[in-house]
């Protein structure tokens, strides 16, 4: 029919190309403004400077020792009593402790074969229950 | 220097205006140039299994101001993609540390199996390097994976 009616079309039969530079573009600018790069995420402590040691009495430190198996040994001050625990339960121990005691320490003292992840447990407690007055040392042998 | 009507035809047939149709393929050009220069990280990521913590936070610090640690199982330490002894993490952190004017912040990434005793020999060398902020890189625990275990 078109071919007998002689009918010319004018409309193009090609995609308009002069657009797309525009698009990419676009698109570029969407993406630079909505990308984010994953910030690393940790537990944050400050170091003692070297030869700082401070004189802390007996009655205001809470001594957290772990033991290679995750089972945290805990002793309040000059006590020898022993009360163990998990890492996850010293999160509310630590709560009780401070309001017990606002000047309190945790000193956490690690078995030197205790796996790294036992020691994050508990200092993951100890910020949970924003503790700040934190001692990190390796567990001597006796 | 034309005389006005003057009977001087302009023979200039030069378009007045800046040719704009390749203005697209400068800028692509330009993109694609600093997309191959651009460095992100100095360091490649080498497979340490993460320690979990629930109350890990962002490290609020420029990614150039954050000097990364790996510690692996046997106590091996990487820094900037070179292995070292542990004695070596002293005098490696301290021209680092310095060069940042004390702003360095050391994230130590250390494998969840790592025994501590390593882990200690690193915080004393850092002692020794001066430097005071460390932070312990950990994944972010849910609360409910907590609960299952």
């Amino acid at each position: 029919m078109a071919v007998l009616g002689k009918k010319k079309r004018k409309v193009s039969d090609g995609v308009p190309m002069s657009s797309t530079a525009d698009i990419a573009f676009l698109l570029l600018i969407f993406f630079l403004v909505t990308t984010t790069f994953p910030k690393d995420k940790g537990l944050s402590i400050v170091l003692p400077e070297e030869g700082e040691e401070a004189q802390v009495s007996q009655k205001n430190i809470l001594h957290l020792i772990i033991m290679p198996n995750g089972i945290v040994d805990v002793k309040r001050g000059e006590s020898q009593q022993i009360q163990q625990m998990r890492p996850q339960e010293i999160e509310g121990l630590w709560r009780q402790e401070v309001t017990a005691n606002p000047n309190i320490i945790a000193a956490v003292k690690t078995h030197p074969d205790a796996p790294y992840k036992y020691m994050i447990d508990v200092l993951d407690a100890l910020h949970s229950a924003n503790a700040v007055r934190i001692s990190l040392q390796l567990l001597e042998a006796n | 220097m034309s005389i006005k009507g003057g009977g001087f035809q302009k023979s200039s047939k030069a378009s007045e205006e800046i040719p704009a149709s390749s203005l697209a393929d400068i800028a692509f050009l330009l993109l694609i140039f600093f997309m191959v220069t651009t460095v992100f990280q100095s360091d490649r990521d080498r497979p340490i299994e993460w320690p979990e913590a629930e109350a890990a936070q962002k490290i609020d610090e420029k990614s150039k101001n954050i000097l990364n640690i790996w510690m692996e199982r046997d106590g091996q330490v990487y820094i900037n993609d070179q292995g070292y002894s542990m004695d070596q993490v002293t005098t490696v952190v301290a021209p680092l540390y310095a060069a940042t004017e004390r702003a360095l912040v050391i994230s130590i990434r250390a494998d969840r199996e790592v025994p501590y005793i390593y882990m200690d020999q690193v915080q004393k060398a850092l002692v020794a390097a001066g430097v005071a902020r460390v932070v312990f890189a950990s994944q972010l625990e849910q609360k409910m994976q907590r609960e299952r275990r």
